[in-house]
């Protein structure tokens, strides 16, 4: 038994931290905010350069083959700006996606430049049904000879206005099953629409008649689902751990305007009220915290993770909204005032609520992991 | 970082070890009573007789010195002892035990060597058994308002007053009690703890008729008692961690309580109810509707957190990390997901968790009893309000000053 993290763990660690503090102080995150293309230029280079975009990526395809919890602790970090942008997408989700799913020469063409930072990848999955099952596909692809032709709109896609290249869940005309497509991001006929409001980095990606080479399917026509179910279930509780660090901001940030801001004379801290709001938000970091990193100790040592993957996310996805919430009590006026900052968390915990499946679908394949209902 | 208990053949080859021990040192005779109140004389005898065996190898108190009686154990060790116990329906001591649970690492941090010498050993190795008595009628959550007295008279302590919510069935060796040494001093700075032998002449002992008894799962307390004191001599050296120091000793002693060390192995009950969920009897589950499928999961998430802040607790404390509002946490999550998960049972079972009725009563009864016990055990340990407080301090809201957790060794 040991809960502490290990040696290069902590290197990670402290890497992330000094960026967060240093790159990503809010000034630069609400600068980030209105433009996202600076986000590109400033960021994306120096995480590449410290090897992150290839940490989740074995040796053999160029990356560093790191355990899944080396890759949480980065990602808990990150959360804590919050660090918008497409490391997740495309270098933990996508590059498992193609790990579990792709062919050896898949692998070999997409992997090293994903760990490279060269290609940027993003998951487009869910439609206007949303949903993170394969019965919510139905967009449509159709073979042409060695080729197919793709049509159909994906919405709420996480970080597809970053992407070189996306990943096309569809269903081949005449067949069963779901399929998956490598896609240029600047194909003709690809369009990318960043949606506007209260939250961060989703887009509606729509596909008139894209073509797509025949090698560019991932793995087997109309038998992707498996594969892309096994790397969404690994990729949860690094997501988690991100939404972990959300809910340690927003912790640290209600602690000390606590102890600074004055009411009646005496610092709000002294309330019972007031107290009862910042108890909750470390009960809720706490909970998120632990149910994730066991989760990601059963992924790393080969053990049955299901059920601590769903009740990791069941309970990430609310701690981390619910921490902001409680956040909002705190601090009250200033809470919303966007300079302040604490919002760029509010909307992160709305925005990531849903991703990889929301509490009530984890909740559900819990009940089948607990064997409780049929799979 | 590594979530096993149990990660090396050492470890494993302990485990075995463990488990041969205790199919030799249990009897057969011994039984469990859902209602701990239920337990016979014959039966404690039994248990307490488990204890000495454990007590003779280290176990009972395995994580205490050697040389107090302990067994130096390592984290991982300690929990597979807990964990083996737990198996067998038992815990670690597997008798009320909580004046020693709590006075040997108080008396480790805070007594002298003679004090450590004389009352750790019998504690450590089952041959005594210590009652705590801290609440009385007046002073509940506010400990310091105590008024239970201890004057000094030449070469004893003359004690005066009234402790409730005390101990177990069957009695016991010693009283671990904090008291008041100077009536006329200043509040947090008048305090005392003594270790009295219940021998005395002027001790009286009344049980209480309580909803349950709260907490304390395999250990079977039994029923809780009142406890008076008139004009009871205890010798002078009997006092333990210096005159008047009591309210820093109670730190230690707080911090044990109220969780730091973390409970493994807990409210195994909550498992076998969701495996009696599961189970089909005449074509029908309860897990077949929808509704309590979904609460099911509830019950059991609630479950899972409440076991990880348990562990973190152990391995926090077991291997001398910092620590500051993780003991209260867990206490408060503990009781509140304990009273959550009663109702859930409640809901989803429907009224057959409220009999013990043995044609009607699931679990031979001890859903019913959870349903008592997980409302009774809101209060021991501090309240949950109380447990907040000392959150909101730790974390550094609450008081002036970042306050912190009580020394563990």
């Amino acid at each position: 038994m040991d809960l502490s993290l290990n040696d290069t763990q902590r290197l990670i660690q402290d890497s992330a931290r000094d960026f967060v503090r240093g790159a990503c102080a809010r000034d630069a995150l609400l600068k980030f905010d209105r433009d996202p293309a600076a986000m590109m230029d400033g960021l994306w280079p120096q995480m590449s350069e410290l090897g992150w975009t290839g940490m989740a990526i074995p040796e053999a395809y160029g990356g560093t083959g790191n355990a899944m919890t080396d890759v949480a602790v980065l990602f808990e970090e990150l959360g804590t700006g919050p660090v918008p942008g497409p490391l997740f997408s495309s270098a933990v989700l996508c590059a498992r996606i193609l790990l579990e799913a792709g062919s050896e020469s898949a692998k070999k063409a997409w992997l090293p430049r994903i760990a490279s930072g060269e290609c940027v990848f993003a998951l487009a999955l869910t439609e206007a049904q949303y949903g993170w099952s394969a019965k919510s596909i139905r967009f449509k692809a159709r073979n042409e000879g060695a080729d197919f032709r793709l049509t159909g709109t994906k919405v709420f896609v996480h970080d597809a206005q970053y992407a070189t290249d996306l990943l096309v869940a569809a269903r081949v005309e005449g067949g069963a099953g779901v399929s998956l497509f490598r896609v240029d991001a600047k194909a003709r006929g690809v369009a990318i629409r960043a949606l506007d409001g209260f939250l961060t980095g989703m887009s509606e990606v729509t596909c008139d008649n894209v073509r797509v080479s025949g090698d560019d399917l991932i793995g087997w026509a109309g038998d992707a689902w498996n594969a892309l179910e096994r790397a969404l279930l690994a990729a949860v509780p690094v997501l988690c751990a991100y939404q972990v660090g959300g809910c340690k901001a927003v912790f640290d940030m209600s602690v000390a305007y606590a102890r600074e801001r004055t009411q009646f004379g005496q610092v709000i801290g002294r309330f019972q009220r007031v107290q009862d709001h910042v108890i909750q938000i470390v009960n809720h970091l706490d909970a998120a915290r632990w149910t994730t990193y066991e989760a990601l100790w059963k992924l790393d040592s080969g053990a049955d993770a299901a059920a601590s993957i769903h009740v990791a996310k069941s309970v990430a996805s609310e701690s981390y909204m619910r921490a902001c919430d409680f956040a909002h009590e705190v601090h009250a006026g200033i809470g919303v005032v966007r300079e302040y900052g604490l919002t760029l968390h509010t909307r992160m915990s709305r925005s990531l609520y849903h991703c990889l499946g929301a509490p009530r679908l984890h909740r559900k394949r819990l009940e089948t992991a607990l064997g409780l209902a049929p799979a | 970082m590594n979530f096993a208990i149990e990660d090396s053949p050492e470890q494993s080859a302990f485990r075995a070890e463990v488990r041969a021990f205790l199919a030799q040192a249990v009897s057969p005779k011994l039984e469990h009573s859902v209602d701990p109140c239920d337990m016979s004389l014959e039966q404690y005898q039994l248990r307490r007789d488990l204890g000495r065996s454990l007590g003779a190898q280290g176990w009972l108190y395995p994580s205490m010195p050697k040389e107090y009686g302990g067994g130096d154990l390592s984290a991982e060790k300690v929990a597979i002892l807990h964990d083996e116990l737990s198996r067998i329906g038992l815990a670690l001591p597997p008798y009320y035990d909580a004046g020693g649970r709590m006075s040997a690492p108080t008396i480790l941090v805070w007594g002298t060597s003679e004090h450590k010498q004389r009352f750790l050993p019998p504690i450590c190795r089952g041959e005594v058994r210590t009652w705590q008595l801290l609440s009385e009628p007046g002073a509940g959550s506010d400990l310091a308002g105590i008024k239970t007295t201890a004057i000094r008279d030449g070469d004893a302590y003359v004690v005066n007053g009234q402790k409730v919510f005390v101990g177990s069935s069957h009695g016991a060796d010693y009283s671990w009690t904090i008291v008041v040494t100077d009536p006329k001093g200043e509040r947090h700075q008048n305090l005392s703890w003594l270790m009295i032998p219940m021998t005395l002449p002027g001790i009286t002992v009344t049980p209480m008729d309580l909803l349950a008894t709260g907490g304390e799962g395999g250990s079977g307390s039994g029923v809780k008692n009142a406890v008076f004191f008139d004009n009871v001599r205890v010798p002078a050296d009997h006092l333990i961690g210096g005159e008047n120091n009591g309210w820093k000793v109670a730190s230690t002693h707080l911090e044990v309580e109220h969780g730091g060390m973390g409970r493994l192995a807990d409210r195994r009950v909550i498992y076998e109810f969701i495996e009696l969920c599961r189970e089909r009897r005449d074509g029908y589950a309860i897990a077949d509707d929808p509704g309590a499928r979904a609460e099911l999961v509830e019950l059991y998430i609630e479950a899972e957190i409440t076991r990880l802040f348990a562990l973190r607790n152990h391995w926090l404390a077991h291997t001398n990390q910092p620590r500051s509002y993780e003991g209260a946490q867990y206490s408060l999550r503990r009781k509140l997901s304990g009273l959550d998960i009663s109702e859930k049972m409640l809901r989803i079972a429907g009224p057959c968790v409220l009999t013990k009725d043995k044609r009607w009563g699931p679990l031979r009864g001890t859903i019913e009893y959870f349903q008592r016990d997980a409302i009774t055990a809101l209060h021991p340990g501090a309240t949950t309000d109380i447990q907040r407080v000392i959150m909101a301090r730790r974390i550094g809201i609450g008081g002036r000053e970042r306050e912190k957790a009580g020394a563990l060794r």
